[in-house]
């Protein structure tokens, strides 16, 4: 009889602690809500005002040339746009699942949307989930576009201004982009200057994954 | 045939114990990968290879086996599930082994032939393979793993499986008493 | 933080081993717990023997109140731990095969390893008819895959489900496991009683 009550204890012993663990987490109610973040507010608004956060469009050129590839390229537009154009080696994550796709938390990530809005927003968002290496394309696609696509060149640019532009001018063909000059509001070389950009760059097979990477899908079992 | 008994293996480990450990290694697998456990995934992987091998256009064809398929730079069995599974197996050995549990047998109740037995245990893997998939995972990937992380339809799947086993024994009682 | 991989603290490759070694652990467990073999596993449904019931939710409440209290401590970010998307009708339909499929078969595919394992031979049936059931899902998706992707509901919890706080819901789970093993212990004795023979 003993021996029985001893071997019953054990169960017994866990059937409680589970009833007071299950208690005190009741007590608890939610350990963390998912859809509200902790932010250390001082160091987000210092990491902003300092920019170190930003890399400017030629910057990413010269990685994208020496294919440096330390880091990954995110495309916050829709996936419609992304199918139109993007940067090479760029993943399409769109903004909305920004928290819901594969990458890292020790990851660097380099973000761009069409300007900064997307991409400050989501690197809010990133940085508050504690992803470490979070970075901006300043600018966005629409500097990508005006500095490394389509760059211009004043006419009556100085001798500096226009070796500056020859550097320039190799690294945007290098992207099949369209340097242009321009003499008192028209431009000439290549295309009439429109509001409108000049040809966008064909996509060169598919320059990157759609939906971050087509993975193996992780099933549960 | 009658019952066999040749020598007595070690009594089953008490099921509260068992259950706190299977809970500890379910939990390790959450904190370290951040997935649970899962058996099923591994046979799918398995026959998806094996379409893709015999009828690989067919194979690209179907959601279903692309998913197990992944993309071309990785072999699909270099997959998490598969090596869990590989434990699974070595796991089991060990401890049928140490507790002299390890015998070639087929287990059944007294009333029901061995190749009956046999069919029925096709029948239903079948049943499982088929449910499993259409579940989005088995008793491991969803009633336990989902069920842990209070995941509603692992939740809702483990009533229905609980409802239709119950359901359903009464019609395969011959099998096992 | 955890869960260790989501944060890169090891390859892919090396998660490999560790995905070898958990699975050690759950092999041998489902072994020590008797679930290598299928007349253990059917006893369930026969009440005479709950083994299934008491291992399974001792499992999932030790994991459950694990998730939460790490999560509680900071240590974890449950946000990370992949959960399969509920689509609720589809898994319900699901899990009635399952459980056709476990009663009638006597395994679970977890199980089935084991029992292969340690030499049941109708485990090893068993897991051809995992092989079988898959194939036969695979071919036939095409067919019925709009009733397989309906009622998505996403990422889903009980919790959220029911507008209840997750500790709530935590003691919910445990009272309603406790309940059950008391009344698994109950059933058992009453059967132990009527067939004449101990339960165990």
């Amino acid at each position: 009889m003993k021996e029985r009550l001893m071997k019953l204890s054990t169960p017994w012993k866990l059937a409680i602690l589970a009833g007071l663990l299950g208690f005190i987490a009741l007590l608890i109610g939610n350990p963390s809500n998912r859809n509200v973040i902790d932010v250390n507010a001082k160091e987000m608004a210092l990491a902003t005002v300092k920019n170190h956060d930003r890399i400017d469009a030629m910057t990413l050129a010269d990685w994208l040339i020496k294919e440096n590839a330390d880091y990954t390229l995110v495309d916050l537009r829709s996936e419609k746009e992304f199918g139109e154009y993007n940067i090479p080696t760029s993943v399409s994550i769109p903004i909305e699942s920004i928290l819901n796709s594969d990458l890292m938390r020790n990851q660097k990530i380099l973000l761009y949307g069409n300007d900064d809005v997307a991409s400050a927003q989501a690197w809010f968002i990133l940085k508050s989930s504690n992803y470490k290496a979070v970075y901006i394309l300043k600018g966005g696609l629409n500097a990508w576009k005006n500095e490394i696509l389509f760059p211009k060149l004043d006419a009556s640019a100085t001798a500096e201004q226009t070796t500056a532009f020859e550097k320039v001018k190799q690294v945007s063909l290098h992207f099949g982009g369209t340097p242009q000059i321009i003499s008192g509001g028209t431009a000439t070389t290549v295309a009439a200057q429109t509001t409108v950009a000049p040809t966008m760059p064909k996509l060169t097979a598919p320059a990157g994954k759609v939906g971050g990477g087509a993975k193996k899908k992780k099933e549960g079992c | 045939m009658t019952k066999e008994k040749t020598y007595e293996p070690k009594p089953y480990s008490n099921p509260y114990l068992v259950g706190l450990s299977l809970g500890l290694v379910l939990l390790a697998a959450f904190l370290i990968m951040g997935r649970g456990l899962g058996a099923s995934g591994a046979v799918s992987t398995a026959v998806a290879v094996g379409v893709s091998k015999v009828a690989p256009e067919h194979a690209s064809q179907n959601n279903f086996y692309k998913e197990y398929l992944g993309d071309e730079a990785a072999n699909p069995f270099k997959d998490w599930l598969v090596f869990q599974i590989l434990g699974v197996i070595v796991g089991g050995f060990i401890s049928g082994m140490l507790t002299h549990r390890v015998k070639v047998t087929v287990e059944k109740g007294p009333n029901i032939s061995v190749r009956n037995r046999l069919i029925l245990a096709f029948v239903g893997g079948g049943f499982i393979g088929f449910g499993a998939k259409m579940a989005r995972g088995c008793m491991s990937g969803q009633a336990l793993t989902g069920g842990a992380f209070l995941n509603l339809g692992s939740w809702a799947a483990m009533m229905a499986i609980f409802a239709a086993a119950y359901g359903v024994a009464y019609f395969v009682r011959r099998q096992w008493l | 933080m955890m869960p260790y991989f989501k944060f890169d603290y090891f390859s892919v490759d090396f998660s490999l081993v560790i995905a070898f070694v958990i699975g050690i652990a759950f092999g041998f467990v489902l072994e020590r717990g008797g679930f290598g073999n299928a007349r253990i596993l059917a006893a369930q449904f026969y009440f005479s023997n709950m083994r299934v019931l008491k291992v399974m939710f001792t499992a999932i409440i030790t994991a459950a109140i694990g998730l939460f209290y790490f999560t509680w401590m900071g240590w974890l970010d449950l946000s990370l731990v992949y959960t399969t998307d509920t689509f609720l009708i589809p898994q319900i339909i699901g899990g009635a095969f399952l459980g056709i499929g476990f009663i009638v078969g006597g395994y679970c595919p977890g199980t089935s390893f084991v029992s292969a394992s340690t030499g049941r031979i109708d485990g090893m049936v068993y897991i051809l008819g995992i092989f079988f059931g898959i194939f036969v899902f695979g071919e036939t998706l095409p067919l019925f895959e709009s009733f397989f992707n309906s009622t998505p509901m996403g990422r889903v919890t009980l919790n959220e489900f029911f507008g209840l706080s997750h500790g709530l819901t935590l003691f919910l789970v445990v009272l309603m496991a406790l309940g059950a093993f008391a009344a698994a212990e109950w059933g058992e004795k009453i059967m132990a009683k009527k067939n004449g023979r101990g339960a165990e």
